[in-house]
């Protein structure tokens, strides 16, 4: 406990002496239950909530402090206060003993011993982001020289948005948005981007099928489709090759999603989508060849903690794209395989505001390129990422029912 | 329609009996003297050529924490023609975005989330779809620009911000139908510098915006390569309280080498009326 904070605490004019509190910690008060308001002998505010079970009230200044326990200016997020309704000789007669505490704060958000608030919880999925990173040479995009490593990477993302629409029924729906999320190496260039993304989780409360057995004592097993869509449009990939760059333009792809696990607020699945797409592909020294292309893919997507501080993504793709126009080989047929793992946290907010981890792996295997050997090569990403915006995770049915 | 056109001759005012320090007054009636340069349709001609521009700015404020705002300022089909040069110059969308607070700070979230303060506040700055071509060189379209900014500044309101921070971009040469040529990318290895200030009036407006640093090409390597912009509008009258402003203006680009002056006038079609301003 700082020298001021404690001066400031003890300070407090409504006869609660410092002495009874407890020296390392100020508990903060609950945003979820009442807090009262009290003047003390010298006319300050205090906020004051009181645990009736435990007989405990916490108080803390109604206003911040600053760096001498002085107090600065009306504390920010804080809910309106009324007047204290039992006297505080009462109480005490009562048995009740008054702590020091942190004023109370929104979800997503805390208090320091001075009442100053910050944010704590970071939804990631509501954000625009930019970043810079370390990515050691991959063999597919340096055929020349596979142990040059020397190339760095930036990301970003436009706005990355998701929301929920019937939020409070049995059958809410997720909807993903993303403009114009990307990435870009260099030495050896190589970049993807895509310019629109949508899809949507739906959960279905009835199953689509429900299927009962007669042997022994019959039972129902119900089998849920969580089906959903997904789509892109304005997507470009270019890859390095022994004559130049090729270029991969995605028009436009579609695909059903089937859900196999959604976590409360959908904002955490596992599941796999298959579609169609049309796509389009400009190689320097053989000119440009449009495709069909089927992709299937497995993807993962998972916020493992409530904070939001530590964030998964898994996904395998494969995609046939069939060409018009034959390839250099001379197959209308060809094959991409890719698969890459990310892992992103924050290490710390600048005005509220996260700046985040993130370390990736990933293979890829292709034929579709000319003078790009049919092989597996592996990458790895490091770097940090800053992202605007970015407000606390909603809370959760049952703590959004309670706030 | 005397009535309706009548000019305010900004530079004017201060011989009117103004009602307050936005609204003029005089025996054809009241008109402002205040306007707001970054709510505002507008076409430009110059020795640049003609353009046409939407800005459009607004706070985001929040209830429970009065000291927080975010200032947004977006530009939107930002284009310059040359006329009769094949010189067209153009973005898609362009926004500066800052969040002003009364305390910067950092939070450190090991243990027990700790706040360590900072003097400044944050944003950022992209730009998306800036296309430029010209007779001496390949069409170039810049894909995405975006910058990290700390605003030294602090200002309270949109009249002010002095910005710096790391860039990076990403533009890409573009030689005919789905033919990509060099890429041009810089991965936050450039800085860039946001200056902006306007009267309080909104008449006299100003902006600088310079990055430099080293810019990775396909086809050169990394090279050392600066850019600089700056402009200065003077609104000089107004019809129907829609301003026309004289505009300089100077761009440099080390790449090319070119450094080009500027000197044109703007005008306003539609544009946000000042709150300030009562013609009532």
């Amino acid at each position: 406990m700082s020298r001021p904070s404690r001066a400031a605490l003890a300070a407090i004019g409504i006869g609660v002496s410092a002495s009874s509190a407890v020296a390392d910690e100020f508990p903060i008060m609950d945003h979820s239950r009442p807090v009262h308001c009290m003047k003390d002998t010298r006319g300050d505010m205090w906020r004051i909530q009181c645990d009736h079970a435990a007989k405990v009230c916490l108080y803390a200044a109604s206003e911040e402090l600053d760096s001498t326990g002085e107090r600065a200016k009306p504390l920010e997020r804080v809910r309106d206060c009324d007047p204290m309704p039992i006297a505080r000789a009462k109480l005490e007669e009562d048995g009740y003993q008054f702590l020091p505490g942190r004023a109370d704060a929104p979800w997503g958000w805390t208090r320091d011993e001075r009442g100053r608030v910050f944010q704590i919880n970071f939804d990631l999925k509501r954000r625009l982001y930019f970043g810079v990173g370390y990515t050691p040479q991959k063999v597919l995009d340096n055929l020349d020289d596979p142990f040059q490593n020397k190339r760095s990477s930036l990301d970003f993302g436009m706005l990355v948005l998701d929301f929920m629409t019937g939020e409070d029924t049995k059958n809410p729906t997720r909807h993903r948005l993303r403009f114009l999320e990307g990435e870009v190496h260099v030495e050896p260039f190589s970049a993807q981007l895509v310019v629109a993304h949508y899809d949507l989780s739906h959960r279905f409360i009835d199953p689509l099928l429900r299927i009962t057995t007669f042997v022994g004592t019959p039972q129902r097993h119900d089998l849920t489709l969580d089906l959903g869509l997904w789509s892109e449009a304005g997507g470009l990939e270019i890859h390095p090759t022994p004559i130049g760059h090729s270029s991969i333009w995605k028009h436009a792809q579609a695909a059903i999603t089937l859900d196999l696990w959604q976590s409360p607020r959908m904002d955490s699945f596992i599941r796999v989508r298959s579609g169609m797409g049309l796509e389009g592909q400009h190689t320097d020294g053989t000119g440009y060849r449009s495709a069909i292309t089927e992709t299937s893919a497995f993807e993962v997507d998972w916020v493992v903690d409530d904070e939001g501080f530590h964030n998964v993504r898994f996904e395998v793709v494969h995609e046939l794209p069939r060409y018009f126009v034959p390839l250099i080989g001379g197959q209308k047929l060809a094959q991409r395989m890719r698969a890459r793992l990310q892992y992103e946290a924050i290490v710390l907010a600048i005005n509220d505001q996260p700046l985040t981890f993130k370390l990736a792996a990933g293979g890829e295997k292709r034929d579709d390129i000319f003078g790009v050997p049919d092989r597996w090569a592996f990458v790895m990403d490091a770097g940090l990422r800053f992202s605007l915006w970015a407000p606390p995770r909603p809370p959760s049915g049952p703590i959004r029912a309670a706030l | 329609v005397k009535a309706a056109l009548a000019i305010a001759a900004a530079t004017a005012f201060a011989g009117s009996a103004a009602a307050d320090p936005c609204t003029g007054v005089s025996s054809a009636g009241r008109f402002a003297l205040c306007f707001d340069p970054g709510n505002r349709l507008s076409i430009t001609a110059g020795s640049d050529g003609f353009g046409a521009t939407l800005a459009l700015r607004h706070e985001i404020h929040f209830d429970d924490e009065p000291d927080l705002v975010w200032r947004l300022e977006h530009t939107l089909l930002d284009a310059t023609h040359a006329g009769i040069e094949n010189r067209f110059s153009g973005s898609l969308y362009r926004a500066h975005f800052i969040r002003h607070a009364r305390d910067g700070h950092i939070v450190i979230p090991v243990g027990r989330p700790k706040k360590v303060f900072l003097p400044f506040d944050i944003g950022a700055f992209a730009e998306v779809g800036r296309v430029t071509w010209s007779d001496d060189s390949a069409a170039r379209l810049g894909i995405v620009n975006v910058a990290g900014l700390v605003d030294l500044a602090r200002a309270h309101s949109f009249r002010g911000r002095l910005a710096i921070g790391p860039s990076a971009r990403w533009a890409v040469d573009l030689e005919q139908m789905r033919a990509l040529g060099d890429h041009h990318v810089s991965a936050f290895t450039t800085g860039m510098i946001s200056l902006h200030g306007e009267s309080s009036n909104g008449r006299l407006v100003g902006d600088l915006r310079t990055e430099g640093g080293m810019v990775w090409h396909t086809g050169r390597g990394w090279e050392a390569e600066v850019t600089g912009e700056a402009t200065l509008e003077r609104i000089m009258l107004a019809i129907n309280d829609r301003p026309i402003a004289l505009s300089l203006g100077v761009r440099y680009a080390s790449e090319t080498d070119e450094a080009m002056a500027r000197v044109g006038a703007r005008i306003v079609l539609a544009q946000r009326r000042d709150p300030r301003v009562s013609l009532q």
